[in-house]
């Protein structure tokens, strides 16, 4: 067991540098961030002495080598644009992130698995067919429309959640619902398909023929072997929404880390973007981690074979 | 030898903000929470990079003059000022008004603006030191008394309203440049209390604020930051905002129509060109038919009432109200047929093809679509574009000379200046030619040395009625020869309050015409 967290630790960590070494490079070669800081009329000496003063002058190997030793002592430059430290302005919005991606998550979760598991018991009856729709509404409709939908009818109509903002519970209903629909259609159709084979198997019937309850069947035995394929997808979207929120952070208000990034790279503002990058890597590594010592939990021959 | 250039009826005005200075004011109360579109990204003044740091900035921090709501001069912190002459040289005589406060409690002195001169001068702080380039001294009389010399004349210092912040010399030498951009301090009508990131920024009234007639009446201020149209819409209609900044132009007219709900909508002073190369000789702009042809091309009115539902404004080269505005310069009439005759003589009767650059990121309201038309225009004459996207970091570099060679093809571009306005900055920086490390024609692609010379001459003077005559007269030229680009709208921006809880007289200048202490919560 140790041994393999070992091992992923440092596929982990070899991903992060990874992930540092591209977005360092990328970031460099789309711009030069000095004529965004410096006066319309800035001399040539002028222009040199600040990109001095910000080691852009230097070799991009060199410029990444410090910026890795910086990093290392949690001094990940200040914000060209902001003049805070960069990893406070990203310290600071990473709460929100993660609290937006928990709930979208949660919100997939709590729709897709009963759905799934319900089309899987009725196969083509109708809970099967509405569910399906729904499901498939969320993947059809882009995020952005959704989230604005969700503050026309909950927001401005029926005034029951508030259109923007962040703070109390009732802040994060609307957009965790506009960030976590997309993923339930894709969720349902595993849980489903998963549950349809565990449904099949033998032991399912040998279960049924011993007269255990279908509800104990269904939702205990049934659904823990159905799991293992789900987690695997639920790593990989929370992943992509801790990365990927910038349209709902948007339409919302949200103060996360997605609109603060996607605004560093307009202004090129590297240290933001880096920083940003490099904890989005980091919690993407994380969560799959953790996704991967999960299954232990749900499948003891996994748990035993590690 | 001392002589006065100009009087500028500078000490009339100044009685103005005072007229009910002896009335004791009513204390500020009440929470008012506002939204804007967005942000500021640095709260120093003289550190601000960015035209939408003006709407912060100008609630904490104060000028010598403001411009009022008629578009005329006020004298703000200077009592009064007049531009004089010794040895040759221009200097501005400038008398500080007393008994004003920074929120410290620290008073204002002469002190505080040399400091602030200093700053404004110095590279590794200011962005705008081009402002004070043609400064040669700062000279303190008294604590009240000062006088800016310069070298050479410099009329976008008079058009400018004389550039300086009052900011705090003593709170900054003590607490640092950093912790003055964290927790600001000025003389403005409202204290900063605090800021947080992609949401909001909180504001106190400031009780000794030195205008009474302008002084705050709400207490607390919570400024929202919401950049979705939409959703900041929502938040107006749902009851959770008061007051809402940049009205999305399509929404204009159904907020006109919302009971309870007052709007004013201003011209921007921001103005949108269309910038072409006319320098490289290989270039089709350098012919000035083909540059004219352009401009009959496109039907600027119709994308104005189409793409921008009505919310901006045509103008030829100078807006109206700003200094050298002439109304009898007309724009090019929209005219396909003598845009394409116009091509034909000068040699491409079956057109050409030619690189369109395209700013994608909204920097002023659907500003990518306009770019779509503009470029769809020029297509339909047979100046057939290829259009390329550009995201904000790659367009503003993109149209720097410093950085770019030249720029080939059609650009969207545009250029600012505050209200009521003065082109000479923006000449010098896109019409006048190409100065390498000189500070001239920095975004320029034109270069024609008759208009250098007058735009030059234009920095020079500081009278304002020889200044409204000079930019008449390069403004001519510059039409007839479409140099230095094709002018075609300013943004119309549209502020809206609830009228059964607010009270609210917009001023319509930048930084003022969200003029927080002129919002008032109905009794």
């Amino acid at each position: 067991m140790w041994g393999y967290l070992g091992q992923r630790v440092w596929q982990g960590a070899i991903s992060i540098l990874g992930a540092s070494i591209i977005i360092f490079m990328i970031s460099r070669l789309s711009g030069d961030p000095i004529l965004m800081l410096l006066p319309n009329d800035a001399t040539p000496a002028m222009i040199t002495e600040a990109r001095q003063a910000h080691g852009l002058d230097r070799p991009l190997l060199v410029q990444y080598g410090i910026w890795v030793q910086k990093a290392l002592t949690g001094d990940f430059g200040r914000s060209y644009r902001w003049e805070m430290p960069a990893l406070k302005l990203i310290l600071d919005r990473l709460p929100a992130t993660i609290e937006l991606a928990v709930f979208g998550l949660l919100f997939s979760v709590a729709i897709a698995v009963p759905v799934g598991v319900m089309s899987a018991v009725h196969r083509g009856g109708w809970i099967d067919r509405v569910g399906r729709v729904f499901a498939m509404l969320g993947q059809a409709m882009p995020a952005f429309w959704v989230g604005l939908l969700l503050i026309l009818v909950f927001a401005i109509g029926l005034n029951w959640l508030p259109a923007f903002g962040y703070g109390s519970a009732s802040h994060v209903v609307l957009p965790a619902i506009a960030l976590g629909w997309y993923p339930v259609a894709a969720q349902t159709r595993i849980v489903r398909s998963a549950m349809l084979d565990v449904l099949d198997s033998d032991h399912v019937r040998l279960s049924r023929a011993l007269g255990t309850p279908e509800r104990l069947i269904v939702w205990k035995y049934a659904l823990r072997n159905a799991a293992v394929p789900l987690l695997t997808m639920l790593g990989v979207y929370f992943a992509a929404m801790l990365g990927g929120a910038f349209v709902v952070e948007t339409i919302f208000a949200w103060p996360g880390v997605g609109r603060t990034v996607v605004e560093a790279v307009f202004s090129r503002d590297f240290p933001v973007v880096q920083a940003g990058v490099l904890f989005t890597s980091i919690l993407f590594v994380l969560s799959n981690l953790l996704v991967d010592l999960s299954y232990g939990l749900v499948d003891p021959r996994i748990r035993d074979a590690r | 030898m001392m002589k006065s250039i100009t009087g500028l009826a500078v000490s009339l005005l100044a009685a103005l903000p005072f007229a009910a200075q002896a009335q004791a004011p009513k204390p500020a109360t009440g929470t008012l929470t506002i939204a804007f579109a967005a942000e500021a990204t640095m709260m120093d003044p003289q550190r601000s990079a960015a035209g939408v740091d003006q709407y912060y900035i100008g609630q904490m921090f104060e000028q010598l003059i403001r411009t009022g709501p008629d578009l005329k001069k006020r004298n703000w912190l200077a009592e009064s000022w007049e531009v004089k002459e010794e040895g040759g040289k221009p200097y501005i005589d400038i008398r500080l008004r007393k008994g004003v406060k920074f929120h410290n409690g620290d008073p204002l002195t002469s002190a505080d603006m040399e400091y602030s001169f200093k700053r404004a001068s110095d590279p590794k702080i200011s962005r705008w030191t081009h402002l004070q380039a043609a400064v040669e001294k700062f000279e303190i009389v008294d604590d009240h008394h000062f006088r800016i010399r310069f070298r050479e004349g410099d009329g976008s210092y008079v058009a400018g309203d004389l550039t300086l912040w009052a900011i705090p010399k003593n709170y900054i030498e003590r607490v640092g440049d950093e912790e003055f951009g964290r927790n600001p301090i000025g003389t403005g009508p409202f204290k900063f209390v605090s800021r947080t990131v992609k949401e909001e920024i909180r504001l106190e009234a400031f009780d000794d604020y030195w205008n009474t007639e302008h002084r705050p009446t709400v207490k607390h201020i919570i400024a929202k930051v919401i950049p979705e149209d939409l959703t900041r819409v929502a938040a107006f209609k749902t009851g959770a905002i008061d007051w809402i900044d940049a009205v999305p132009p399509a929404m204009v007219e159904e907020f006109k129509k919302m009971p309870g709900v007052k709007t004013a909508g201003f011209v921007a002073p921001n103005n949108m060109y269309i910038s072409m190369d006319a320098l490289n000789k290989d270039s089709k702009f350098h012919d000035v038919r083909v540059r004219q042809a352009l401009a009959h091309a496109i039907d600027v009115d119709a994308i104005i009432r189409r793409v921008l539902f009505g919310q901006g404004e045509r103008y030829v080269q100078v807006s109206k109200n700003a200094i050298g505005y002439d109304p009898d310069l007309k724009p090019y009439p929209y005219d396909p047929r003598r845009a394409r005759a116009l091509l034909a003589e000068a040699g491409f009767p079956n057109g050409f093809e030619v690189p369109c650059y395209n700013l994608t990121t909204p920097r002023e309201p659907y500003q990518k679509e306009v770019g779509e038309a503009y470029f769809a225009y020029a297509t339909a004459v047979g100046i057939r574009c290829r259009v390329q996207g550009q995201e904000y970091g790659t367009w503003i570099t993109f149209g720097r000379r410093d950085r770019q060679g030249h720029m080939e093809g059609l650009y969207s571009n545009m250029w600012g200046h505050g209200l009521p306005g003065d082109p000479g900055v923006a000449w010098a920086g896109h019409v006048h030619s190409y100065v390498h490390g000189g500070g001239w024609g920095m975004t320029s692609v034109h270069n024609d040395p008759e208009l250098d010379a007058l735009v030059k001459e234009l920095k020079t003077i500081m009278d304002l009625e020889k200044r409204d005559a000079m930019i008449k007269k390069i403004a001519r030229i510059k039409h007839e020869r479409v140099a230095g680009g094709l002018p075609t709208y300013r943004p119309v921006v549209t502020l809206a309050w609830r009228e059964t809880k607010v009270t609210f007289s917009p001023w319509p200048s930048p930084g003022f015409w969200r003029g927080l202490q002129e919002i008032g919560i109905k009794q």
